[in-house]
C-alpha cells in the first residue's frame, strides 16, 4: 500500500486527490480548492498553497507563472470574535440606540 | 435518461502519483460545439439545475457556458440556508418541494450535500417583530409547514448558548435546514454531463446576436455557438447579459458579506437569525460557524471585497447573542451578490419580444434554495410540459404593464 | 529523542510548571508551550479531520495547524505561539480516548487508498442519513470554550509615516533605516519575540536577533510584538491595516507600507510526510538556536537544492550538538515509518533509522497580505511559491506599497537583512514624506 502524500495537512488532502480533481475537469486553482478542500482549513493555505499550485502546474503541463493564487481574504490569521467586536467601526443597530451611519468609504457601483 | 451512479471509478485512485483518468465533468479548453438546442449562460446552481433536469428529461444538445471557475458566483458564496418560513404562499409551497429535493439529492445524484434539517430559529426583540412572525406562521401552518412560536426560554432549550436579554419571542420550524453549496454544483454538473450535457468553464460571453430565422448566436473566445433557445442564468449579472440583446432587466447587485469560524465540535442545531440586525449563523457540517449580518447602506456593486466594518458588526452582535463564542476565532470572510429586483420577487420566463430568451434571476439572496425546484419546473416546461404558475406570475413584462403591483410582496427576504 | 542542551544560551526566563494532557511538565516562562512539550517528550497532540491521522508540531512558527491544542478552556490555539505561564492547562483535541491512542485512527487504515467524501455512502437513503449524522459528530477540531470571554481587548489607533509588517531580518532592517531617517515607523511581528528567521539560523544565532530588535527600538521604531496583521481593508476609513494582539486591536494608518513577511516553511511531497516526527528543518533550527533544545539524536534531513547552504549550516550545528545527521535529497525518499513518532525513513536504497525528519524545502513567500493590498504576485518554483512582484527599488504594483526580503523570493537571512536596509533607504528617498 503506497503511503499518502499529504499536500494539505489541515484537510488531509493528498496528491491523489489533486489528480482526481484535475481528471474530473476541476483544474482552476479555485475549483481545486473547493473540490478537494485544500487551503480551507485553519492555516488557510499558508503551508499548502505554493506546493499545490506547483503540483497543479506540473500535472496540467502549464508553466508555474500561469497558475494564479486563490483569493486572499481577511483575516490573515484566526482572530477571536471578542477582538473584532471591539473595533470602533462596528455598526450599532437601532435596538441598541445606533443610527444608520456607515464608516465605509463607499464608491460608486463598480463594473466588474 | 438515468443518472450515473458508478462509485467504482472514484475508488480507483492511487497515491504516490499513479495516472488517474476519469471522465471529465467540466471542459476548460477546446472549442465549443457549433450548435445547441439550448445554451444556458451561467454555470451557477440555477443554470446547472436546469441543465440537469433538461438532460434527465432526455433533451439532447444542452450546453452550459460559465464565464469563470465553477462556483465563482453567488452559488459558491452563500451560507447554505434552506427554509420554508416565508410570508407568501407561493414561496412556502415552492420551498416545501425544494426541501424534498434537497433531502433526496445525495441519493438521486450520488454526491453528498450534507443537508441537515436542524431547523431555523428566528429571534424577535420587540412586539412588532413577534407580530410579523405570528402572521407568517398562520400561513405556513396552513400550507402544512409546522412552524411554531416559542417563548424565549423554549428557544434557549434549542440553543442553550443564547443570551436571552432583550429577546421576547421566536419562531421555529424544525424541518428547515442547512446544506453545503459546492457539492450541489458538482452533483448537477456530474449528472448533467453524464447524460450528455456539456459544461464549459472559463468561457465569457462577449456577444449575443438574435438570428433572423430564430435562435441566437452566442459569441465566446472559444468560438460561436448557434442556439435555438438561450437561458440567462447569470444571476446578479443578468442585466449585463440581457443588454446584449437589448432586453432591460431591472435588477441590481447588493453585496452581502459573510464569514466562517474555525471548526468546532458540533453544538449548534438550527440556523439562528435575529430580525433586528439581520444576523444569521449556523454550524456547517465541517463544524464552522458560518454567518453574516445586514450592514446599513449595502454596497451596490459587483466587486466582492471585504470590510472591517462587517467583521466588527457581526462579531459584536454575535458575541452579544451567544457570549460563549467570545474566544472563538474567525477564519475567513468573503462576499457574494444578492440579486435584487424592484418588487422582491424573481424574474422568470421568456423576455417580451424574445420568446426564446429566458430569464431566471431576481431571487434576492434565496436563489440557491429555490434552484432545485425552479430548475425542475423550468425543464418540465421547456420540454413540452405545462408551464408552472411562477412563469405566468413572475414575468419581466410585469414591470412594464403594471401587473406586478398586484403581486403579493415577499416580506421575508432576509438573511 | 528531544532533549534540552545544558549551558546553551537560550530564551528561557524563569522556570515554571505547566500541565500538558494531565502531566506536569518543566518549562520556562519565555519559551512556547510547543517547545516545552517537545522537550518533555510529548508526541501526538491531536488527530486530523478526515483520516484521523496523528497530528503534532510541524512549523513552530504559528502558521500551520499541526500544534492546535486547548489551553485554559479555549480551543484551537497554536501551542507554538502560546507562552508558558505557570499553571497553564493544555489539552489535546479531536481524539478519543487520547491523541496517542485514538479509536478513529482505524479510518486511515480503512481508507488506505483514499476516500472520496463526495460520493461516500450515497447508495441508499438510510445509509446516507447515517453517514451525515456520523460525519457531523466527527467534524470540528476543538469544543466550544469553557467560558464567555471576560477580559475585553483594548483598541488603539496608530498613525505613522511607515508601517512595516514582519519583524525578521528584512523588516527589522527596513524599519531601523526609516526610523533612523526620521520617519515615524511601526513594526508589526506575529512571533513571541521578533527576529524571524534569525532565530532559526546557526550562522546568525539568537544574539543577532536580539541585537537587531534592540537597534530597531533604539532607533525609535514602535515594535508591536505578538501582533498579527489580520488584513488591509481598503474600504474602511480610507484604508486601514487591522492588527490583532492577544489583548488588543490596533488600527494602523500609514503613508508607506513595507511588507517583510518572509516565507512560510513548507512540507515536501513524499509518502507519509505528515507523520509526527516530520518537522520543518527551520523549526529544528529554531529549537536548537533559540531554545537550546536538540529535537532528535538521529536526524534525517530531507532537502531540495534551493536551500543547500542553510541545510549545511544546520547539519553542522546539529552534529556539534551531538546528533547523528543524514542528508537525503527529496527524490530519494519513498516513505516514513513509525507509529506515534517517526522511527525511520524509507529510501530507494533502503531504510534509514532516525528519530526526527527535518524537512528543508524552499520557504513559500508569505504574500497573502500584499495580495490583499493589490500587489501582483507570480508563482515561481525557485522563489518558493507566490512571490511579490517588485521593481529594482522594492516597489510593488500597488501605490505606496513596498516589499523586501523572502516575501519577494527566498533569499535567506543574511541577504534578506541587506535587502530590507536597501528598500528602507528607498522608501526614505522616494516615498512621499
Amino acid at each position: 500500500m503506497a503511503g499518502k502524500i499529504v499536500l494539505c495537512r489541515c484537510e488531509d488532502m493528498t496528491l491523489a486527490d489533486l489528480e482526481h480533481s484535475v481528471s474530473r475537469g476541476y483544474r482552476d486553482i479555485e475549483e481545486v480548492k473547493r473540490y478537494t478542500g485544500f487551503g480551507t482549513g485553519p492555516c488557510q493555505g499558508k503551508e499548502c498553497l505554493a506546493v499545490v499550485a506547483l503540483q497543479l502546474a506540473r500535472i496540467t503541463g502549464q508553466p508555474a507563472a500561469a497558475i494564479p493564487p486563490f483569493t486572499s481574504r481577511p483575516p490573515l490569521a484566526p482572530t477571536p470574535l471578542k477582538v473584532l467586536a471591539r473595533d470602533p467601526g462596528a455598526h450599532v443597530f437601532a435596538d441598541e440606540g445606533g443610527t444608520a451611519r456607515t464608516t465605509r468609504t463607499q464608491g460608486d457601483e463598480v463594473d466588474d | 435518461m438515468q443518472p450515473v451512479m458508478d462509485d467504482e471509478e472514484d475508488g480507483a485512485r492511487a497515491d504516490a502519483s499513479g495516472e488517474i483518468r476519469l471522465p471529465a465533468t467540466l471542459e476548460a479548453s477546446g472549442p465549443l460545439p457549433e450548435r445547441a438546442e439550448i445554451v444556458i449562460i451561467g454555470g451557477g446552481v440555477v443554470g446547472l439545475s436546469i441543465a440537469y433536469h433538461l438532460a434527465k428529461r432526455g433533451l439532447e444538445d444542452v450546453v452550459v457556458i460559465e464565464r469563470g471557475y465553477l462556483a465563482e458566483g453567488a452559488s459558491g458564496r452563500n451560507g447554505g440556508g434552506v427554509r420554508q418560513q416565508w410570508s407568501t404562499e407561493i414561496n412556502i409551497r415552492l420551498m416545501q418541494e425544494s426541501v424534498e429535493l434537497c433531502r433526496r439529492f445525495a441519493v438521486d445524484l450520488g454526491v453528498n450535500v450534507w443537508f441537515r434539517q436542524g431547523g431555523y430559529l428566528f429571534l424577535a426583540r420587540n412586539a412588532a417583530e413577534v407580530a410579523r412572525l405570528e402572521k407568517n406562521i398562520v400561513l405556513q401552518n396552513r400550507c402544512g409547514v409546522a412552524t411554531r412560536m416559542l417563548s424565549p426560554s423554549a428557544a434557549q432549550d434549542i440553543v442553550p448558548e443564547l443570551d436571552l436579554t432583550g429577546i421576547v419571542g421566536a419562531s421555529y420550524n424544525p424541518t428547515d435546514g442547512i446544506l453545503f453549496p459546492w457539492p450541489f454544483l458538482w452533483g448537477y454538473a456530474r449528472q448533467a454531463a453524464a447524460m450528455g450535457a456539456r459544461i464549459f468553464t472559463q468561457t465569457p460571453v462577449g456577444g449575443l446576436e438574435r438570428q433572423s430565422g430564430g435562435g441566437y448566436l452566442v459569441h465566446t473566445p472559444r468560438g460561436a455557438i448557434r442556439a435555438r433557445r438561450v437561458i440567462n442564468a447569470t444571476g446578479a449579472w443578468s442585466p449585463k447579459l440581457a443588454k446584449l440583446v437589448g432586453v432591460d432587466v431591472p435588477t441590481w447587485p447588493i453585496r452581502h458579506e459573510i464569514c466562517s469560524s474555525e471548526p468546532l465540535k458540533p453544538f449548534l442545531r438550527p440556523m439562528v437569525s435575529e430580525l433586528a440586525s439581520g444576523l444569521y449563523c449556523s454550524q456547517s457540517m465541517r463544524g464552522e460557524i458560518v454567518g453574516g449580518v445586514s450592514l446599513p447602506g449595502h454596497a451596490s456593486t459587483y466587486a466582492m471585497g471585504s470590510t472591517l466594518e462587517f467583521l466588527a458588526t457581526y462579531a459584536r452582535r454575535l458575541v452579544r447573542l451567544m457570549p460563549i463564542l467570545g474566544d472563538v476565532k474567525i477564519l475567513r470572510q468573503w462576499a457574494g451578490p444578492y440579486d435584487q429586483s424592484p418588487d422582491g420577487n424573481p424574474i422568470l420566463g421568456a423576455a417580451p419580444e424574445h420568446p426564446d430568451f429566458f430569464l431566471a434571476c431576481g431571487f434576492v439572496g434565496h436563489g440557491f434554495m429555490m434552484a432545485p425546484i425552479v430548475g425542475k419546473l423550468y425543464a418540465e416546461w421547456l420540454t413540452g410540459g405545462e408551464p408552472h404558475e411562477i412563469f405566468a406570475r413572475y414575468t419581466l413584462a410585469r414591470f412594464r404593464d403594471g401587473s406586478g403591483a398586484q403581486q403579493e410582496k415577499e416580506d421575508f427576504n432576509i438573511g | 529523542m528531544a532533549r534540552r542542551l545544558p549551558g546553551h544560551d537560550a530564551v528561557r526566563g524563569e522556570a515554571v510548571e505547566v500541565r500538558i494532557a494531565d502531566t506536569s511538565v518543566r518549562a520556562y516562562a519565555e519559551e512556547s508551550i510547543a517547545a516545552a512539550a517537545l522537550a518533555s517528550g510529548t508526541r501526538v497532540l491531536s488527530r486530523s479531520l478526515k483520516y484521523h491521522r496523528p497530528r503534532t508540531f510541524f512549523c513552530f512558527e504559528g502558521h500551520c495547524s499541526g500544534c492546535l491544542v486547548r489551553i485554559g478552556g479555549v480551543p484551537n490555539l497554536r501551542a507554538c505561539q502560546a507562552p508558558c505561564a505557570g499553571g497553564t492547562e493544555v489539552k489535546g483535541q479531536n481524539a478519543f480516548p487520547s491523541a496517542e491512542i485514538d479509536l478513529l485512527g482505524a479510518v486511515d487504515f480503512l481508507f488506505s487508498r483514499g476516500m472520496d467524501h463526495h460520493t461516500l455512502m450515497t447508495g441508499s437513503s438510510m445509509l446516507n442519513k447515517l453517514a451525515n449524522k456520523v460525519v457531523r459528530q466527527l467534524s470540528g477540531l476543538g469544543k466550544l470554550p469553557d467560558h464567555a470571554a471576560t477580559e475585553l481587548p483594548e483598541v488603539h489607533r496608530i498613525d505613522v509615516d511607515v508601517a512595516v509588517i514582519g519583524g525578521g531580518p528584512a523588516g527589522l532592517a527596513a524599519a531601523t533605516t526609516t526610523a533612523t531617517a526620521g520617519r515615524t515607523t511601526v513594526l508589526v511581528d506575529d512571533q513571541l519575540r521578533p527576529g524571524g528567521s534569525l532565530r532559526t539560523d546557526p550562522r546568525t544565532g539568537r544574539t543577532e536577533a536580539e541585537a537587531r530588535w534592540s537597534a530597531a527600538t533604539s532607533a525609535g521604531v514602535l515594535v508591536l510584538a505578538r501582533s498579527t496583521a489580520i488584513g488591509f481593508f481598503p474600504e474602511d476609513d480610507g484604508g486601514v491595516l487591522a492588527v490583532s494582539a492577544p489583548d488588543r486591536l490596533y488600527r494602523v494608518y500609514a503613508k508607506q507600507w513595507i511588507w517583510a513577511t518572509g516565507g512560510y516553511v513548507v512540507n515536501l511531497p513524499f509518502p507519509d510526510n505528515d507523520r509526527p516526527g516530520v518537522i520543518a528543518a527551520r523549526a529544528v533550527g529554531r529549537l536548537l538556536v533559540d531554545h537550546g533544545i536538540l529535537a532528535g539524536d538521529r536526524v534525517c534531513i530531507v532537502e531540495v537544492p534551493g536551500v543547500v547552504a542553510d541545510v549545511t549550516a544546520l547539519a553542522a550545528a546539529l552534529t556539534t550538538a551531538g546528533a547523528e545527521v543524514t542528508r537525503l535529497p527529496l527524490a530519494d525518499v519513498v516513505g516514513t515509518r513509525g507509529r506515534s513518532w517517526t522511527t525511520a525513513v524509507d529510501t530507494r536504497d533502503g531504510k534509514v533509522d532516525c528519530d526526527l525528519v527535518a524537512v528543508a524545502g524552499t520557504p513559500a513567500p508569505a504574500s497573502e497580505g500584499p495580495r490583499q493590498q493589490g500587489c501582483r504576485v507570480v508563482l515561481d518554483a525557485v522563489a518558493g511559491g507566490f512571490r511579490v512582484v517588485v521593481d529594482d527599488h522594492g516597489r510593488t504594483t500597488a501605490p505606496n506599497v513596498w516589499a523586501c526580503g523572502d516575501v519577494t523570493g527566498y533569499l535567506g537571512p543574511a541577504a534578506a537583512a541587506a535587502d530590507g536596509a536597501r528598500i528602507g533607504a528607498n522608501v526614505v528617498r522616494e516615498g512621499a514624506p
